[in-house]
């Protein structure tokens, strides 16, 4: 049986000039007994990673359409909006940040309309898999994120996507307003995928996360062609307290220029970048790890203030 | 009166942001007025700017009770204001959605930290606040639902209404909410307008302000008489929301009495100007607020009509 893919408005609202604010899916169906898999991407419109990811899950579905099972349901603009003009927050007046209006309001805004909607779409699947990109001026691993709430149940369940690290939140009010936190609330699980575009070759780290989505798939029933071993459950690091991060700041205003740490594991006292005052032709600063483990979010060449966030490292268990 | 840098930002293209607050008085930390939080809030700044102006008179005067402080900040995010930003833009965070803050945090944290070590130790806290959509209130006091309010005490600052509101979960992270959970009788004043100076808003809401302190005890001075307030809830309100999309064409406007099918706005196609849709009331009552367009996007709420008070 044939693939079918489809494209459909899964929900829209006009806009003042001819044009409408819509969601769209295109849905893979093997048409053969199987699951469900939704991906979404581009709730925040800064975060680009997300496209690159959807646009190579669906390439590989459609170059080995024999081995799908199920149904695919790929969401790559949510925020289209904000996508268009690399904006974080919704536009359209409002300026709201999309991923604090979940589950939305049938009878609200248009933006808690539109949430409702995607919410009701992605009900009752086997998992929903949210990209994120981080955000500006960080890079970060490939992450699986989740709540707190939720890490008992899903843990065991994000092994096979493959990350380089899962975390989980501690409880955070906002983040129940957020996607995949209201689709747990409501009996769906779902994750936050994490990887950045800001490194070199956006491409490369794309491959990876969907190597990882191929894999759940196939666990999942899915897919029936070649995927990666997934890794041993001990060989993923997984940060379950706020105490196993190590949240490195500066303390001086200036331009931060990184040392290359992400992804490797430094000693306390390894340098992780510098500040730098080119008024003064200064060093403002020499930002060191407070603790030895493995670096998995890295600050970019930027601006930094008091406070910025230059690195997290997953302390080594002690 | 005593002008003190509360907090800086110490900048590196730019100067330091410093948040100043002006302290009236000696003794019992009685009130604590902010204003602007946001970048855009301009008519939030102006009325605390006016009031930072009158409790100097008062003063001279000797109109501060002894053993009160009465403190304003009239803004925590002049850099941004500066720049035309809402939010603190090198985060690109709400200063409002980061209480009570985190001394060891991001910058934005820090900043609502270094707030609210001073906010949390006063007995009343009043924030001057604006919505997330573009329009006009009928001036009123909001109150969150958290179990500690007490929306009698709002009615004392004299303006028709005092909203009581079931809080979010994102709300949780408000200084409203921050507030009233470390202590303070916490109140958020909407003065009309946000992004201009509303001269009529600005002075109800000065008037507002300075009705509570005198019957707070907190100041002495001459003041008009103000509103009996009713205490509203969400439930007392009726939205109206477009159908249609395209530029708003208003003929009610907030604090109108409006009745039930009375036409309240006209929704135009934007390029030929045919009416798309004519929002009209559902219910007899008060527009409560008022969205001021001009573009509307459909499904968007417009209107909200107070009924029943």
């Amino acid at each position: 049986m044939p693939v079918t893919k489809e494209i459909t408005k899964i929900a829209s609202a006009s806009l003042p000039f001819e044009e409408q604010w819509a969601i769209r899916r295109c849905r893979y169906a093997s048409g053969l007994a199987g699951g469900r898999l939704c991906i979404a991407a581009g709730t925040h419109g800064d975060e680009m990673m997300g496209q690159l990811i959807c646009f190579q899950v669906a390439d590989r579905i459609q170059r080995e359409p024999e081995s799908l099972r199920g149904t695919v349901d790929i969401y790559p603009m949510l925020n289209p909006l904000g996508l268009d003009i690399m904006e974080r927050m919704v536009p359209a007046g409002i300026r709201l940040d999309m991923n604090l209006a979940f589950p939305g309001n049938p009878q609200g805004t248009p933006l808690e309309i539109l949430c409702h909607a995607v919410m009701q779409d992605m009900l009752g699947a086997d998992l929903v898999l949210d990209v994120h990109a981080s955000t500006h001026y960080k890079s970060e691993l490939y992450e699986v994120r989740m709540n707190e709430a939720d890490a008992d149940r899903l843990i065991p369940k994000a092994r096979t996507l493959c990350p380089d690290l899962i975390w989980v939140y501690p409880e955070y009010a906002a983040y129940g307003s957020s996607l995949t936190s209201a689709l747990c609330a409501a009996g769906t699980d779902a994750l936050i995928l994490e990887a950045d575009e800001r490194r070199r070759k956006p491409q490369e780290i794309a491959a990876g996360v969907v190597s990882g989505i191929f894999c759940k798939m196939r666990e999942l029933g899915l897919w029936t062609g070649e995927t990666q071993q997934a890794p041993a459950p001990e060989a993923i690091p997984v940060v379950r307290t706020k105490a196993e991060v190590c949240r490195v700041t500066c303390c001086n205003p200036g331009v931060y220029v990184p040392e290359d740490r992400i992804g490797t594991e430094v000693r306390k006292g390894d340098l992780l970048g510098t500040v730098v005052d080119a008024c003064e032709g200064v060093v403002r600063e020499r930002v060191t790890a407070p603790a030895s483990g493995l670096v998995f979010s890295q600050r970019s060449y930027s601006a930094v203030y008091p406070g910025t966030l230059i690195a997290r490292i997953r302390k080594e268990p002690v | 009166m005593k002008k003190e840098v509360l907090y800086t930002v110490p900048s590196y293209f730019r100067d330091d942001m410093k948040i100043l607050s002006y302290r009236f008085g000696k003794g019992e930390k009685s009130c604590i007025i902010l204003g602007a939080l946001r970048g855009d809030e301009v008519q939030q700044l102006y009325v605390c700017a006016r009031l930072v102006s009158f409790l100097r008179d008062v003063e001279k005067e000797g109109g501060i009770l002894p053993g009160r402080t009465v403190t304003v900040i009239p803004t925590a995010i002049g850099a941004s204001m500066n720049v035309g930003t809402r939010l603190w833009a090198p985060e690109n965070m709400d200063i409002n959605r980061c209480f009570p803050g985190d001394a060891a945090g991001s910058t934005t944290e820090r900043i609502a930290d270094g707030l609210f070590s001073t906010l949390k130790l006063y007995r009343y806290g009043i924030q001057l606040t604006s919505f997330y959509q573009p329009g006009s209130f009928v001036p009123h006091v909001r109150v969150m639902d958290t179990g500690r309010q007490n929306p009698e005490l709002g009615c004392e600052f004299g303006l028709p209404y005092v909203y009581v509101r079931k809080p979010r979960i994102t709300d949780k992270t408000t200084l409203n909410y921050a507030w009233q959970l470390s202590g303070t009788q916490a109140y958020s004043l909407y003065a009309g307008k946000t992004h201009e100076i509303d001269e009529t808003a600005a002075e109800q809401t000065l008037r507002a302000i300075i009705r509570f302190l005198n019957t707070r005890g907190i100041i002495r001075s001459e003041n008009s008489p103000g509103h009996t307030a009713s205490v509203i809830t969400e439930g007392d309100l009726t939205q109206v929301s477009a159908g249609a999309a395209g530029l708003l064409r208003r003929v009610k406007f907030a604090g109108a009495h409006v009745r039930r099918g009375e036409q309240l706005a006209f929704l135009l196609n934007p390029s030929d100007g045919s009416v798309k849709e004519v929002l009209k009331t559902p219910a007899t009552g008060v527009l409560f607020f008022v969205q001021e367009g001009p573009f509307i996007t459909q499904y968007s709420p417009v209107f909200q009509v107070l009924t029943g008070k």
